[in-house]
């Protein structure tokens, strides 16, 4: 049977983080790509277990902190060899030990800065509604002790009967359908 | 689906595999093949200066390990977690390497004459006769010696070494003795004891802290006797955290192998390690840039010229080697998640670590002598700095993998046992 319209997936519900993982890995094994794992905590083997590996966050930090490096050690330079020269105990204009410390906050502040909001935007945040919240047992369980495994309607693979019934071999304690 | 099927079990055998053995037969020939150089070395050379010179290095590493060592694992009690039971025992292991240290500082104590103008001004007129330093600088270190002759002379030098080797000594004693008492009790005394060692501990860091400062303000410091840093103790502090983690992650990852630390050791432990360990490397040069920057700033005759005898005269060679080396290479490399999981490449970094902190040692030591001080030049003897510490770190590694032997890698009774057995994903 396949998904009516308006069907955002197939949600299964588990007691612990290990049975959990262990459904995740074979959903994934079994050919299963539009799927997702949510768990109260960070249970890093669930993002493995759905080939979830890498993220942009790292890349964006790095390149946020090198912009706020080379941004302030420019500034600095600048200011001090070109707009306003002034003689301090004798010293070259040019004096980059002084440069560096003013140069390295700034690098942890765009580093931060980039962390943060690059992990929002990435996430997709802020997102002011997600059809999941439709489902009584995520609403009261996902923030709490239950971990869950969403088989969604955009896989090719989907279909409403048959990936019910692939998901009650998995063990879970309960499988509700997702409206949108 | 039951939970536990997932928790491992300690094996049986705790005690370290066979493969330590190997370790120490390769250590000890590593360690005559590089003494039978030394010795070659000191002979081209003429002389045994720069034996003692890389001797005081190989002393400073070494000391770095059991110290630092011993330091670590009082941390790790204070603090708790899992990497502190990790690595509990080859720390412990590491601090019972106290008398060969022991050992290795005897040469330096006998031939103090030969290395610190304090204890014998001949080095002075020496210097001075041949033309390397100037008569000014003859009256500063006069002024120097005359002024910090009560803390800096021979007898005292002696006294307050032995002194912090007793106190080193009375902690190690102590924190293994307890440590075996410790996992031969039941269970039940476990918040007992955690107390007693927190109790121990706190306190040992805090003289560990001052012993150490004071020793290398002994052996180090005062190879030049008109400089004087107050962030000098703190300097080497970090970087015994930095020498320390980076062997403690080297022999962990070695250990994984083999049982016990095969079950033990997970990917999660050993990233917390790395990012612990990228904390020194951060530390290691903030401390190290921090102290020049305030020295430059100043600009002062009493203290600059400690930094120009390490810049000037081909130096700057060495100081811009030993920032890539000791911060650039492992902070980039520490920066990235997959390298800190991974082992091989984690022990590639543990290794070029232990490298650049005794590349970074030899910035700090030879330029004391004023015959290289602002003149980096080639001799035979320099070769010593390779010879000697690698023949002293050996026969400290192999003294270390006896001690290793001596009791189960893996303490027991520790509520931790329980957790580090369980899947990574039971835990955040």
């Amino acid at each position: 049977m396949p998904p009516r319209e308006g069907t955002y997936g197939l949600l299964a519900e588990f007691d612990t983080p290990s049975d959990l993982v262990r459904a995740a890995q074979k959903a994934r094994l079994d050919g299963w790509r539009r799927l997702d794992c949510y768990t109260p905590y960070p249970v890093e083997e669930a993002a493995e277990a759905i080939g979830f590996h890498r993220n942009k966050v790292p890349l964006v930090t790095l390149i946020g902190g090198l912009m706020g490096l080379v941004a302030m050690f420019s500034l600095e330079t600048w200011v001090s060899t070109l707009a306003y020269p002034l003689n301090i105990a004798g010293r070259p204009t040019y004096s980059w030990p002084a440069f560096i410390i003013p140069a390295y906050e700034w690098t942890i502040l765009w580093a931060g800065l980039s962390a943060a909001f690059g992990m929002l935007a990435l996430n997709g945040l802020p997102s002011p509604y997600h059809p999941l919240f439709n489902a009584p047992n995520f609403r009261a369980g996902a923030l709490d002790d239950k971990f869950f495994l969403c088989l969604e309607a955009l896989d090719p693979k989907f279909d409403l009967l048959d990936t019910r019934a692939y998901l009650e071999t998995l063990a879970p304690v309960s499988v509700v359908e997702v409206e949108y | 689906m039951a939970h536990e099927s997932h928790t491992k079990t300690l094996p049986a055998d705790l005690s370290a595999p066979p493969v330590v053995n190997t370790w120490r037969t390769r250590a000890l020939i590593v360690g005559v093949v590089f003494s039978v150089i030394a010795a070659g070395l000191a002979f081209a050379d003429g002389s045994i200066d720069h034996v003692l010179r890389a001797w005081l290095l190989g002393l400073v590493l070494t000391f770095g390990f059991a110290v630092g060592g011993l330091a670590l694992l009082m941390v790790q009690y204070v603090t708790g977690g899992k990497w502190g039971l990790l690595l509990r025992r080859p720390l412990e292991a590491m601090s019972r390497t106290l008398p060969l240290v022991f050992v290795y500082w005897i040469p330096i104590a006998v031939f103090q004459g030969k290395l610190y103008m304090w204890a014998n001004h001949g080095i002075v007129d020496q210097a001075l006769k041949l033309g390397q330093i100037t008569q000014d600088q003859v009256e500063a270190i006069d002024h120097a010696i005359k002024w910090k002759a009560p803390m800096l002379n021979p007898t005292s030098f002696v006294v307050v070494s032995v002194i912090c080797f007793a106190i080193w000594g009375f902690y190690t004693w102590r924190l293994n003795s307890l440590a075996l008492k410790r996992d031969a009790d039941s269970p039940d005394n476990t918040p007992f004891w955690i107390k007693k060692f927190e109790n121990l501990s706190g306190f040992g860091i805090l003289v560990y802290s001052l012993t150490m400062t004071a020793v290398v303000i002994y052996w180090v410091m005062s190879l030049d006797v008109t400089w004087y840093s107050s962030v000098y103790g703190l300097l080497f502090l970090v970087g015994q955290g930095y020498q320390v983690l980076a062997f403690a992650i080297l022999i962990s990852i070695a250990l994984s192998q083999y049982e016990p630390f095969k079950t033990v050791l997970r990917q999660t432990e050993q990233h917390d390690l790395g990012k612990f360990t990228f904390a020194f490397v951060m530390l290691n040069i903030y401390l190290g840039f921090a102290q020049f920057l305030i020295i430059w700033s100043g600009n002062l005759p009493e203290e600059i010229p400690w930094y120009l005898d390490r810049i000037r005269g081909h130096w700057g060679i060495i100081i811009t080697l030993d920032f890539i080396f000791h911060w650039l290479i492992p902070f980039s490399l520490l920066l990235s998640r997959d390298i800190k999981r991974n082992k091989k490449r984690l022990t590639r970094i543990c290794q070029w670590m232990i490298f650049a902190k005794a590349f970074d040692l030899f910035w700090l030591i030879e330029p004391n002598f004023k015959d290289a001080a602002r003149n980096l030049h080639f001799s035979w003897g320099i070769l010593e700095y390779i010879a000697v510490p690698v023949a002293l770190t050996a026969f400290w590694f192999a003294f270390f993998t006896t001690r290793l032997q001596t009791r189960g890698l893996v303490a027991i009774n520790d509520p931790h046992v329980v957790e580090i057995l369980e899947p990574e994903h039971a835990h955040a």
